[in-house]
Parts: C-alpha cells; sequence; structure tokens
C-alpha cells in the first residue's frame, strides 16, 4: 500500500522530545496533546502497553518512568523529555521472561492478558516499593491494578512468590 | 488403529497456557495493536440527548482543522445494509450507523471525524457542532408492563400460591450493569483490492464475517475477520456494534486503513450493557417446606429500535421440583444504548432472584436453606419431562456444606462473630446450559515434527488455545510444545462463537475428529510411501503413539511420523473434523442439558464503621469433566470475583436529567479490585457428562457467576436483618437500622 506520511501537522505544532526507552534513546516529533501512551503504542509502536481508560482509573498502560510506575495514559509524553521509560518489552521476552513474567504463566495470573502488561509493570515497581509481607499488603499496592477477569488471587501469588524466593 | 493412553494424562491436568509468554511478555497482539502504512484514526461523535432529531450538524469548524481527512455522517457514509438472515448473521443493534437523523439514545452515534492522528481526530471530533430537535424520553429504572407472555407453565400455580399455608411474594431488581472489559471496543478496518480485512475485538469471527458482508453489502468472500487475541468480552463483543462499520466505510471510502478505538465513556453508551430486571417471584411451600407453587413474573429493558430479550426464566423451571409453576415475562422499552447479553445472560438475574427468594422462603420456614433446596430436588427436568444428562446439585450442595463448615451456623441474625466483627453466612445454588455449536476444524501433521489445528473460533481469555492444545496432545501422544493451534480469523474452517460456555464443548469432537483422520492418512501414508518400511503393510495393523508409528507392540524402532511425509515427499498431511450443535442441538430433545453448582458466601459486617466485606467463599461445580483445572479454575474463581461486583458495586446509573449512562468510567462504575478478593475455594466434582461428548465437558465461563450474589445477599441478610432485593447493596441500605 503507498500511502502518504502518517504525520502532516504543521511544524509549529511540533514539540521534539528525547524520551530513553528500553535503553533507547527516542527523539519524537509530537502532537503536544500526546499523551505517554500513546505516543508509546502509536509511534513507538510499542504496543503491550495497553489502553483500558485513558483516564488513569484502571492501570492496564501502567510503564515505569525514571524506576517508578506511573499510569501513561495521564502523562503527557511532552513533558518526559529526558526521562527514562520502562515498558513491558523493556521486562523480558517470551523465551526470556523475568521472574515475575514466569510467574504469572505458572500461577495462571491473567486470563484474557490484556490488562496484564499493568498488572506486571505495578508488580515489579512493587518489588522495590516499602510493601508488608501479608498478602492483603499486596492487595492494597496492586487495587490501581484492575483485572475484569478477575485473577486477582493468582496475580498475588505469583507476585508473593516471587518477593519469598527474593528473600531467601 | 489403536490409541495409547500416557501415563500421566494431559486431560485434567493443570498445564500452563500456551499462550501465557506472549501475554505476559506484552507479545500477544490484540485488535487495536494492529499497525499499516497509511493508518488513519477515526473518533465517533455521540449524541448529547436521548431522544429527538438532528436539526443540523455542521463540520465546517472541524474540517479545517489540521490532519482531517474525512467528517463521516447520515448524509455521506454511503449505503449500509440490515441484515435479513439473523439466524446466521446475529446482531442485537440491527439499525446501520447514521441511517437516519432520529436519537434514539444518549450516545448514538450521530458523526465521526477521521484523521491523521489520534489526537486531531478527538479534537474535531469536539468541534462537531450538531444541533437536536429534542424530544422527551424514558429512562426510568421503574418498570411496568400489562403485556405479560408465558415462558413455561405446568400445573395450577395460582390455585396453588393461594392454598398453600406458607408463602412469600417479593420483586427483586438487578440493575443495568455494563460489562467494562478490560480491552476497549476497537476496529483496525483495512479495504485493498475491493475486499475489507477487518480486526475487530470479536468473540465470533464467522458471524461477525456474515454481519459485516450483510451490512456492507458485500459477498462474504470479500470480508476476512481476525481476532487473535480479545481483551475479553464477557458478552459485549459477541456481536457487532455500529462503531464496526463506521471504521469500515470510512476505509472503504478514504482508501487508507483506519483504526477505531472506543473511548471508555462509548463502551457505556453504544456497546451494549446487561437490562435492568425486575422480578417478582412468587413461591408458595407446605409447612414441611415442599414447594407447591412457582411463579416469576419479569420485566427487562430494551432499547426503542431492538427487541433484546435478558431470559431470566432460564434456569426456574428444572431448577427445584414444584407441580406448579409459571414464568411470564415482558420488554419495556427505554431510550437506551440496545442491551446484549453479559456474562450468563438471562439465568444470572433469574438466579439471583430465584436463590435469594429460596432463601427468604427457608427462613419463613425456620428450615435450613440447603435443606429446603435438598428436599426440592427434582428427578427429572419438570418442565419436559427429559432426564437431566448429568445433574449433581445434591451432591455440591452437601460438598460445599462440608467445606465451608455449614453446620456451625448459627441461624440467628448477627449471632455469629469473629474478631469483634459479625459473620454473616449464606447460600445459593446455581446452573447454566450445556450449549455447544456446530463446529469444523482442520489438523495437520507437518513434516518437521509439528501438529498444526486450526479453526476460525477464538481464545476470548478463557483457554481455547491451550484446551485444543491438549485434545491434541491426547489423541497424538505430542508434547504440547510441538502442538500450534492458529484461531481467530474466518478463513479457517468455521467454528463457534465464543460464547454461552460453549467453546470447549463444540470443538472437542471436532479436533479429535480431524486428528485422528490425520493421524489415519499418515498410517496409510507409511504403508504406500515408496522408501517406508511400512510399504505394503496393513494400515490398521499399524499404530499413532506418541507421535511414531509401530508395526506392532514389541516395535522397537517406531517411525517418526514426519520421517513418513518426508518419505512421501510431502509438508504435511491433514484430517478434518466436524461437530453438531446449536440452539436446536437435537440431543436437546432427548436431555435436559445443564451445569448445577452450589455457593456458599461469607460476609463480615462492622456496623460502628458500617464496612461490609465478603471475605471467603466457598465454591462446589459440577461442570463436567475437567480439561485444565487451572485455567476451569481461573474462570471460576473470577466469576466470583465479578461476583462480588455484582453483589456489591456495579450500575450502570442513567442520569434521570438528560438520558446519559453517567457513571461511564472505572471511577464511578465500581468492579472489584484486587482488594475486593474473598478468599476462594473452588472444587469440581468429577463426573464427566458422556452424553454431551466423548470427554464429558461441559462449560465453566459463566456458570460461576450464577447465583453468587444470591449467596452473598443472603450472607448480609444474616449479619445484617436487611433483605437486600435491588443490588447492588448499597452502604446506604445497611445504615438505615
Amino acid at each position: 500500500m503507498n500511502a502518504p506520511a502518517r504525520t502532516t501537522l504543521t511544524p509549529d505544532f511540533y514539540v521534539t522530545v528525547g524520551i530513553k526507552v528500553n535503553g533507547q534513546l527516542h527523539t519524537l516529533s509530537i502532537d503536544p496533546r500526546t499523551s505517554l501512551l500513546d505516543a508509546l503504542r502509536e509511534q513507538l509502536h510499542l504496543t503491550g502497553t495497553k489502553k483500558g481508560c485513558d483516564h488513569g482509573q484502571c492501570g492496564a498502560c501502567t510503564v515505569h518512568v525514571n524506576g517508578r510506575r506511573i499510569n501513561s495514559c495521564l502523562a503527557l509524553a511532552a513533558v518526559h523529555d529526558g526521562d527514562e521509560v520502562t515498558t513491558i518489552e523493556g521486562i523480558g521476552q517470551p523465551d526470556h521472561l523475568h521472574p515475575l513474567q514466569a510467574a504469572f504463566v505458572e500461577h495462571d495470573g491473567f486470563q484474557c492478558g490484556y490488562c496484564t502488561s499493568g498488572q506486571i509493570m505495578s508488580a515489579v515497581a512493587l518489588l522495590q516499593e516499602p510493601c508488608g509481607p501479608r498478602d492483603d499488603d499486596v492487595r492494597e499496592l496492586m487495587s490501581g491494578n484492575i483485572c475484569r477477569c478477575g485473577a486477582y488471587k493468582n496475580i498475588v501469588a505469583a507476585i508473593q512468590q516471587v518477593r519469598q524466593n527474593r528473600r531467601t | 488403529m489403536n490409541y495409547v493412553d500416557r501415563a500421566n494424562p494431559i486431560l485434567g491436568s493443570s498445564v500452563n497456557r500456551i499462550d501465557g509468554p506472549k501475554k505476559v511478555s506484552g507479545r500477544a497482539v490484540y485488535t487495536s495493536d494492529h499497525d499499516f502504512p497509511g493508518l488513519l484514526y477515526a473518533v465517533p461523535v455521540p449524541s448529547t440527548v436521548a431522544g429527538g432529531t438532528i436539526t443540523s450538524l455542521d463540520t465546517s469548524a472541524a474540517e479545517a482543522m489540521t490532519g482531517v481527512r474525512a467528517i463521516l455522517h447520515h448524509g455521506n457514509i454511503g449505503k449500509l445494509y440490515r441484515v435479513t438472515d439473523p439466524a446466521r448473521a446475529r446482531v442485537d443493534e440491527k439499525r446501520p450507523p447514521f441511517a437516519d437523523d432520529e436519537i434514539r439514545y444518549y450516545g448514538q452515534y450521530v458523526a465521526a471525524v477521521v484523521a491523521d492522528t489520534f489526537e486531531q481526530a478527538t479534537a474535531a471530533a469536539r468541534a462537531v457542532k450538531v444541533t437536536y430537535a429534542a424530544r422527551s424520553f424514558n429512562v426510568s429504572p421503574s418498570l411496568e408492563s400489562n403485556e405479560l407472555r408465558v415462558e413455561s407453565q405446568r400445573g395450577d400455580v395460582d390455585g396453588a400460591f393461594s392454598d398453600a399455608p406458607v408463602k412469600l411474594d417479593e420483586t427483586y431488581v438487578t440493575p443495568a450493569e455494563t460489562h467494562v472489559a478490560m480491552e476497549l471496543h476497537a476496529t483496525v478496518a483495512v479495504h485493498e483490492g475491493g475486499a475489507f480485512t477487518l480486526y475487530e475485538t470479536t468473540q465470533a469471527v464467522v458471524n461477525h464475517q456474515h454481519v459485516a458482508a450483510e451490512m456492507l453489502g458485500e459477498p462474504k468472500e470479500n470480508v476476512r475477520v481476525i481476532s487473535r487475541f480479545l481483551g475479553s468480552g464477557f458478552g459485549s463483543k459477541l456481536w457487532p456494534w455500529p462503531h464496526c462499520f463506521i471504521a469500515a466505510m470510512a476505509a472503504k471510502q478514504l482508501g487508507r486503513p483506519v483504526k477505531l478505538v472506543l473511548s471508555r465513556k462509548m463502551n457505556f453508551m453504544a456497546a451494549g450493557h446487561r437490562p435492568l430486571t425486575q422480578q417478582r417471584m412468587r413461591l408458595a411451600a407446605t409447612t414441611d417446606g415442599k414447594l407447591v407453587s412457582l411463579s416469576q413474573d419479569y420485566l427487562t429493558h430494551t432499547s426503542l429500535l431492538d427487541d433484546y430479550k435478558e431470559n431470566c426464566g432460564e434456569a426456574t423451571p428444572f431448577m427445584y421440583s414444584t407441580p406448579n409453576l409459571r414464568v411470564r415475562s415482558a420488554l419495556v422499552r427505554r431510550n437506551v444504548g440496545t442491551p446484549t447479553s453479559m456474562r450468563g445472560p438471562g439465568a444470572i438475574p433469574g438466579l439471583f432472584a430465584l436463590e435469594s427468594a429460596m432463601d427468604e422462603l427457608a427462613i419463613k420456614l425456620n428450615m435450613d436453606p440447603v435443606q429446603l433446596r435438598l428436599q426440592n430436588e427434582p428427578k427429572v427436568d419438570e418442565s419436559t419431562g427429559l432426564p437431566f444428562s448429568s445433574r449433581h446439585l445434591t451432591e455440591c450442595l452437601t460438598e460445599g456444606a462440608k467445606r465451608f463448615g455449614w453446620n456451625h451456623r448459627n441461624a440467628g441474625i448477627g449471632a455469629m462473630t469473629r474478631d469483634g466483627m459479625t459473620l454473616g453466612w449464606g447460600v445459593a445454588g446455581c446452573s447454566w446450559i450445556a450449549l455447544r455449536f456446530p463446529t469444523e476444524a482442520t489438523v495437520e501433521l507437518r513434516a518437521d515434527g509439528t501438529v498444526r489445528a486450526v479453526c476460525a473460533t477464538q481464545d476470548i481469555g478463557t483457554g481455547t488455545y491451550t484446551v485444543i492444545a491438549q485434545l491434541i496432545s491426547d489423541v497424538t501422544g505430542l508434547p504440547l510444545d510441538r502442538i500450534e493451534v492458529v484461531l481467530g480469523d474466518t478463513d479457517l474452517p468455521p467454528g463457534p462463537i465464543s460464547g454461552g460456555s460453549a467453546t470447549t464443548a463444540s470443538v472437542i469432537n471436532a479436533m479429535r475428529q480431524a486428528v485422528r483422520q490425520a493421524m489415519e492418512a499418515v498410517l496409510t501414508l507409511a504403508a504406500k510411501a515408496p522408501n517406508s518400511p511400512l510399504l505394503h503393510r496393513d494400515p490398521k495393523s499399524l499404530a499413532f503413539v506418541n507421535g511414531a508409528i509401530r508395526a506392532g507392540a514389541d516395535d522397537t524402532a517406531p517411525l517418526p511420523f514426519q520421517r513418513v511425509i518426508e518419505m512421501a515427499g510431502g509438508a504435511s498431511v491433514s484430517g478434518q473434523g466436524k461437530s453438531e450443535g446449536g440452539f436446536d442441538d437435537p440431543l436437546k430433545k432427548k436431555y435436559s442439558l445443564h451445569s448445577f453448582g452450589a455457593h456458599f458466601a461469607e460476609v463480615t459486617w462492622q456496623p460502628e464503621i458500617a464496612r461490609l466485606r465478603v471475605s471467603r467463599i466457598v465454591t462446589v461445580m459440577d461442570g463436567g469433566r475437567v480439561i485444565n483445572q487451572k485455567t476451569a479454575r481461573n474462570q471460576i474463581e473470577g466469576s466470583l470475583v465479578m461476583g462480588v461486583g455484582m453483589a456489591l458495586f456495579e450500575e450502570t446509573l442513567y442520569d434521570q436529567r438528560n438520558g446519559a449512562p453517567i457513571n461511564s468510567n472505572f471511577a464511578d462504575y465500581v468492579v472489584a479490585t484486587h482488594a475486593d478478593t474473598p478468599q476462594m475455594d473452588v472444587t469440581f466434582l468429577d463426573h464427566p457428562d458422556l452424553v454431551f461428548n466423548e470427554i464429558g465437558a461441559r462449560g465453566l465461563g459463566e456458570i460461576g457467576l450464577a447465583g453468587i450474589a444470591a449467596a452473598i445477599t443472603g450472607a448480609i441478610h444474616h449479619a445484617t436483618g436487611i433483605r437486600i432485593r435491588r443490588l447492588p447493596a448499597r452502604i446506604e441500605d445497611l445504615i438505615s437500622t
């Protein structure tokens, strides 16, 4: 298909930002209205990060910015110039999974898989956060990530297994 | 030909999902993840009135905005057709988008902007100026009708009711609910060479193809529908919605691929919901607890143009034994988007009413609610006189009671406490139909030693990819990593919808037939291929064991099947399978086909701070043979979590001032979160339903949500003395004491 280029914005609408995503620097000329989520998905084609509400209410778009988890749908890409972003693609690959990803598979911590990237990104961040040892502590800190399939029990089991392994 | 069961049977095991690594690494490709060169973005413009006529639609300001390529509306979308073959092409909202200037619900699409970027399309959609001649509308949650139609009837229900010594006459209301699958509805439409490829968020690629072909006025072969991964649907993605055809027409008109992703708010407006139900239940019994009369009169809302009916009487006629029974219903029109199937349509609101009424009746009888159910267990389906293919509700109740510790229950209101909190215990039975749909499948044995199984069904998160791989592994003896399963594409042999909890039961026979046929073809080839060591052997004397061909029980050097294909110079050998079914399944003339189960729920209640939690659920399921323990358990536990939401949180509210579904986001439409998850103990009874298919499996996707809300509200009553007859249970209901 021979199609014109995607972006036909007038130059004065562009904002140039440099964002390091999964260790690689990307210089983007973007519409200042673009959310970090849409920049990742529509411009960088890192579609592992999902849109579930666009309102910061569901957690499906969770990524790490400078090591902390955020809802990327609530962040404008333009304000993250110079920041380091980690997405699910930067955590592990199908043949080389992060321990949390492997634990999610083992414990069946998902059904449809749509909220899963966000759950895992939250969980990876949680490993470094001051979270108590109990299942209820994890539930509290994971409650910003909705799973409509309701695989919560298995998600918590996966997280707790990885936390346990790290302690021992 | 012989088949050898291996020492560790793959069926019934707890193997991990074969698509798991893709899903946990962000590599599973969902509809809105698709990208194509020249992709444009479409954003619909929803109406801001619930009834009226469009008097002007001014697109001039929006058209002048940067990046805008087109604005589609009634005047220019082009010809869209109505579906004429609803048996093959089901769509709940039948009116094509932009078909006229009439507005019948808030959020009905009146236009759509197509632009180079999502940001441009979103901004321009807001700049489309629409004026309406508004009309009165009705979104009242209080339903009335004088046109009740009889659905099921036996005996003299009114006479038996009036003569009975113990009676209950109560009305139960379940609100409009929205599915809110995490994945937003989306279409990525490509129109190339005169044909459409539609990447769709659909639970039914084959149905979607038929509907799209009819509505777009295209021959079926010009429409390909693809859904490799679905971010769940719960019914909201069973049938196509208007946005699908807006995207398709935009792609055709502009000659460019178009992506249209609904906002979360739009998901509440024009992508289906479970309608409000209002059910009057009249139960009567003898003083020793024998049901003598059961009447259910229910009303459900629907939209102005479509007759979607929430079939609340689905389980009522066969659930319990009673000589006198009547179910009647009526539809009531409201200015709302067209309702649709939501997980366990009909039976789930219906069983909330029936199981709540049974609980209330037990209290009137001063009888244990488990006992009341046990002693009204029917021997046959009393609505048809047919035997049940397999029914073990009694065992579900007794096993569940044992696991829960029900015998420690003190029936007094607020009589049980723990850690300073009041405990409430409740119980409910549940049921869901056993369905299967016509299915075709192809299985290839390939020269590289792998197997490829294909079918145009789809995995919506229930585990269909994995279950099919297990079925193939079971027959061939090959490990899962040598089995590839391809689904979600209308170019494959036609498969079932992912709905009605029917997919597993539908694919079993077709897949097993197909793989057996392929294996037989390999054996025949082994006896025919010129260089084969088994040349001229009788294929019937050969056996396919663990992926290799054996000439006899003492054959110590079995021939790998791929060697045979290689020797014959082929790439693969294939087999086809086909299984029967449908809503008119001939098996239904001989058997009453259903799954059963029982839930026991515990709530904790802290009246000082009005804090209610569901703390513990014990569920026992009679769903036939379980193929994958992990995915099956996940289905039931996930349903229980959704049931906590149904009982305590979920309700779509329509603003009486303007008709908008007003809580159209995840902050205001509350679903259960991590923190709401109760302790769950799920048991599967092992009673294979061999009448139903050769494995004995029924479906498990919906039944877990049936009855659970009634168990929870029963527990609330036990703790607080307050009977919740209108879901969800609200804090203001509980602090009124």
